[in-house]
């Protein structure tokens, strides 16, 4: 049934798969935090069972002689070397964590320059619209033919360098997106993707996707930071073309 | 009539009144003008031109002549300002639709912007005339000039997209024409508004409800009307005026769990409207309003007065103190709860409570789209409420500090009692800057300052500092009280002390201090400092490692014990699974790379549920049937506590999980509306919503069932060892008979 296979595996963003070839696969970033979430999870959960199984009350035990008493504080139970034990264990994993972070996120936050990458798109996000200015020289590709409005013949044609809530890419490219708010926070997400950020009002920020990471196809922008009345019908359409 | 079928009837009347505004359709606009079989719907219900609801942002502006003659003909202007594209003509920009009442329109002869549709009395643009924001069109006047000619006018202001377009806005006029023989009639017919009408109504019906109650009291007592409310007064009086911190912890529990059954229904009509993926239950704007008061009531409506209720009762008995150091500063703090609750939740009779999320951020909430005034209801209500806190928060950390008994000192404290005065710590710390900055947000808000506003260069990242500087620690200040319940229940329910005492105080502590510095890891996607970023990334990461410790104490205590599995064990053993589910979410959401896509997606609604109900709710569902005992000396049924836990575990779990895959499947929060793939998912999470809802009905009945019928408790019916099992159940009027002295378990034997 879907719905059991839809709870069973999870929809991971394309971004994730491999983090820029560091961190990808059995081993990866994905794989390893999974791999403790679960490892950890199981600890509580099998121990739990295990006191439970082993350690229930039944009619007739003894009290146990540091057994609780009212008005009386009792006896310090522990046993300081476990105790140790659990403090540098996720102090570790915690570190550890941190750790294979770093390459992922550098991969992320290395913002390719402008002249790096083959088209750097200008996003202005207004309540509660999208608008995405392709730089003047750039020269729409004729096969283009999702954003566009209807020409004579009645096809759909981008002719325009600028476009509504509607964004049409190449496969295979690097594009960067300079991100801009007119009046309030938004943010720019495509899930499938993985890449997210707010758009600050005076702030310009930055976003650089490589198409080639997903297959051709039509995707989901979303506005992801909460801007007001129609903030959930912010929406755009994102189409990868082969060009 | 008696009482119950009048309850039948008022819920049916509210029921049908629900269905009735639901049921309301609108006509809607198209580009080639609005013509044939739209007219009718648009005349009895008015425009959804392209979008839901008017905006005001859009004017019309109807030039008509001062008076008209019978007969005579005019030449009228209609134009329409505002929304997208202001002052610009351009393809697809704009639309009408006009009507009069008495009269002929026509089209002006040779214009092809406007048309009179076939068979129609009323104008409206043509394909060519929605490139326009203004027509003239001709009206002809009736036969008599001693009438009053109204004419409608639809206006849109349109983004030239083609097509229908969220940015794209309209509103409505109506215009008098006074013929040159009408008499201007003043007192024309006014409709009530919505709030007038629900105020009315719920005033009716509690005149209706009192006479019945008062009439009932009157006939089965033989009482005069005077002694009935006399009788009534005598029993409401001493809750009005008490400062006993037993009552008044009473008050804040019982306003703490009236508040969560009123922010659980918004839940539920939240659910309603995602049961489909496009679902119009609710407008947009009642949607935002909605979440906004589910999460504000949520965390300092119900949450926090169910927090500061336990440690009310609970911290003087603990440490073997008559009350709180002071008593009238807590009664002020308790009143000051329901006064900014009502406050708050004033903005629904206002045309739409606060919109602005429970986190408020500007420069969305210092502008003018945000709801008004229902925001400005939101931030007073909220800083009452800041007051409230701040003043309780010095009560409890002077009582810690100066009233224990002999024998309890600091590291002899229960941990009850260390967790509440860790919470209260934070409290003092934190809870000041979010009032000082909704201050600054209503000065912005009312008095015109520009702290946030971004035209005037204002930093559009400075709120989310100053909030999550609060707020982050805010979620310590509601999880630090259910560590301590924790500890109590699983050491008392182990029939053994808690596993590493010292360990436990020193991980709450250490808790505590991260709290202030990891604030950061709710931003960051705002484009903070990467450094700032990364810093925040590694201190959250470490609040790890006490709170494992924490979980591992608990466990460690079970093992080797005696476990009883009482419904507050149940609920302490269902929190500590859920909670560590919650915990490791938590730290997949520090980790920045993956939180880049997670942030503001369901995964994080998953997240903070399974740590706020979870967690803290689950862990209170606890300590209300550990300390219901001890507050109203009668058990509560045991039966129907199993009942109460096994469908609150089930169904939290069906409601919640979920909620991780649809957030990672790229469904933002917030969203009224979502891609339609994830239709099955979210109709099981309403499911489980509303089986979670339901039972919580079974502890209402158990609380009041065991109230009546239940077994009596005796001092001690858990073997529990801190103070309040010393004392008797409920306490005397004193708390304790004489200060008790706690002893040693060494020197006791």
């Amino acid at each position: 049934m879907s719905m059991i296979n839809d709870l069973i595996y999870f929809e991971t963003p394309a971004l994730w798969e491999d983090f820029g070839g560091t961190s990808g696969g059995y081993g990866g970033l994905v794989w390893q935090v999974f791999i403790w979430s679960l490892i950890v999870g199981l600890i509580v959960f099998v121990w739990m069972a295990y006191n439970l199984i082993y350690f229930r009350h039944k009619e007739g035990d003894p009290e146990h002689k540091d057994s609780l008493k009212a008005g009386v504080f009792p006896h310090e139970r522990g046993d300081a070397k476990i105790e140790l034990a659990w403090t540098i264990a996720p102090l570790i994993l915690a570190i550890w964590l941190t750790f294979i972070s770093l390459a992922p996120l550098d991969y992320l936050w290395d913002i390719p320059e402008e002249d790096d990458v083959d088209i750097v798109i200008e996003v202005t996000a207004v309540q509660w619209q999208w608008t995405f200015d392709f730089p003047n020289d750039y020269e729409v590709p004729e096969d283009f033919t999702k954003c566009g409005e209807l020409n004579e013949a009645g096809v759909r044609q981008q002719n325009e360098i600028t476009t509504y809530d509607c964004l049409e890419l190449p496969h295979d490219s690097m594009v960067r997106f300079n991100i801009n708010s007119n009046d309030v926070l938004h943010a720019f997400y495509i899930p499938e993707i993985g890449v997210k950020h707010d758009a600050v009002p005076n702030i310009e920020t930055l976003v650089w996707i490589d198409t080639g990471q997903v297959d051709p196809g039509e995707y989901n922008l979303y506005c992801a930071e909460y801007c007001g009345e129609s903030h959930s019908r912010m929406l755009a359409n994102i189409y990868i073309t082969e060009a | 009539m008696n009482n119950k079928s009048l309850k039948i009837l008022s819920v049916g009347f509210l029921i049908s009144i629900l269905v009735a505004l639901s049921a309301f359709p609108t006509g809607d606009a198209l580009s080639s003008g609005i013509t044939g079989s739209t007219t009718s719907t648009v005349e009895a219900n008015g425009c959804s031109c392209h979008g839901p609801e008017v905006t005001t942002s859009v004017s019309i502006e109807l030039t008509l002549p001062e008076n008209f003659t019978a007969g005579g003909t005019y030449t009228l202007t209609l134009n329409i300002s505002g929304g997208p594209n202001d002052g610009v003509r351009g393809e697809n920009y704009g639309g009408f639709f006009v009507t009069a009442t008495h009269g002929i329109l026509e089209p002006l002869e040779n214009d092809t912007s406007v048309q009179k549709p076939f068979d129609k009395t009323h104008l409206t643009h043509t394909t060519e005339g929605n490139d326009y924001r203004g027509w003239n069109f001709s009206w002809t006047a009736p036969d008599r000039d001693d009438v009053i000619v109204t004419f409608t006018a639809y206006g849109n202001s349109v983004n030239g997209d083609g097509g229908a377009s969220n940015a794209d806005r309209w509103n409505s006029g109506s215009f008098d024409l006074m013929g040159v023989n009408a008499v201007a009639i003043s007192d024309k017919h006014v409709e009530l508004t919505t709030p007038q009408k629900m105020i009315y109504a719920f005033t009716i019906l509690a005149v209706t409800l009192g006479v019945v109650v008062i009439g009932n009291r009157m006939v089965t007592n033989e009482q005069a009307f005077e002694e009935v409310l006399r009788d009534a007064w005598k029993a409401i009086y001493p809750w009005l005026t008490t400062t006993d911190h037993k009552y008044i912890g009473l008050l804040y529990i019982s306003t703490g769990f009236i508040f969560l059954f009123i922010a659980g229904f918004l839940a539920l009509l939240l659910r309603v409207q995602l049961f489909e993926a496009d679902n119009d239950f609710m407008t947009d704007q009642e949607y935002n309003s909605t979440f906004t008061m589910h999460g504000t009531t949520m965390i300092f409506m119900a949450a926090m007065p169910i927090i500061f209720g336990f440690a009310n009762y609970l911290v003087p008995l603990q440490i073997g103190a008559r009350d709180l150091a002071f008593p009238r500063l807590n009664a002020l703090s308790y009143w000051l709860l329901p006064t900014g609750g009502l406050l708050i939740y004033a903005g629904y009779f206002t045309g739409g409570a606060g919109d602005v999320g429970w986190t408020g951020y500007a420069p969305y909430s210092s502008g003018d789209t945000a709801t008004k005034p229902g925001t400005d209801f939101w931030v007073a209500g909220q800083i009452m409420l800041g007051a409230s806190s701040t003043l309780t928060a010095i009560n409890f950390l002077t009582t810690i500090l100066r009233m224990r008994a002999p024998g309890v000192t600091f590291m002899k404290m229960p941990l009850y009692t260390w967790s509440m005065f860790i919470t209260v710590f934070l409290l003092l710390l934190s809870i000041p800057v979010f009032t000082v900055a909704l201050i600054l947000l209503m000065a912005d808000r009312t008095f015109g300052t520009l702290y946030f506003d971004i035209s005037a260069g204002g930093d559009a990242v400075l709120w989310q500092h100053l909030f999550w500087y609060f707020g982050h620690p805010e979620v310590y200040i509601l999880i630090l009280p259910a560590f301590g319940i924790l500890s109590e229940v699983t050491s008392t329910f182990s029939r053994r002390p808690i596993f590493g005492y010292t360990s436990m105080v020193y991980a709450m502590a250490s808790i505590g201090i991260i709290s202030f510095v990891v604030y950061g890891h709710h931003m960051f996607t705002s484009g903070a400092d990467p450094f700032f970023r990364f810093a925040v990334m590694l201190t959250t990461m470490l609040v790890g490692v006490p709170t494992g410790i924490k979980i591992f104490n608990w466990l460690a205590t079970m093992t080797g014990g005696s476990i009883v599995t009482k419904t507050p064990m149940l609920f302490a053993l269902g929190t500590i699974l859920t909670f560590t589910i919650g915990g490791i979410t938590g730290v997949i959401l520090a980790m920045l790379p993956l939180d880049i896509a997670l942030h503001d997606t369901y995964f994080v609604i998953g997240h903070l549920h399974y740590v706020a109900v979870g967690g803290v709710l689950f862990a209170f569902l606890a300590g209300v049937y550990y300390w219901y005992p001890k507050m109203i000396g009668k058990m509560l049924s045991e039966k129907l506590g199993l009942l109460h836990f096994t469908l609150s575990f089930i169904s939290f779990n069906v409601a919640f999980y979920p909620m991780h895959h649809v957030g990672l499947a790229g469904m933002p929060r917030r969203y009224a509306s979502y891609d339609s793939s994830l239709t099955e998912l979210n109709q099981l999470i309403s499911i489980g919503a509303f089986v979670f809802g339901i039972a919580q009905i079974i502890l209402v009945y158990n609380l009041i069932y065991s109230f009546k019928y239940g077994e009596e408790a005796g001092d001690n019916p858990w073997d529990g060892w801190s103070l309040e099992w010393a004392t008797s159940s409920p306490p005397p009027h004193n708390s304790f008979k004489e200060i008790p002295t706690l002893k040693l378990a060494e020197e006791a034997e």
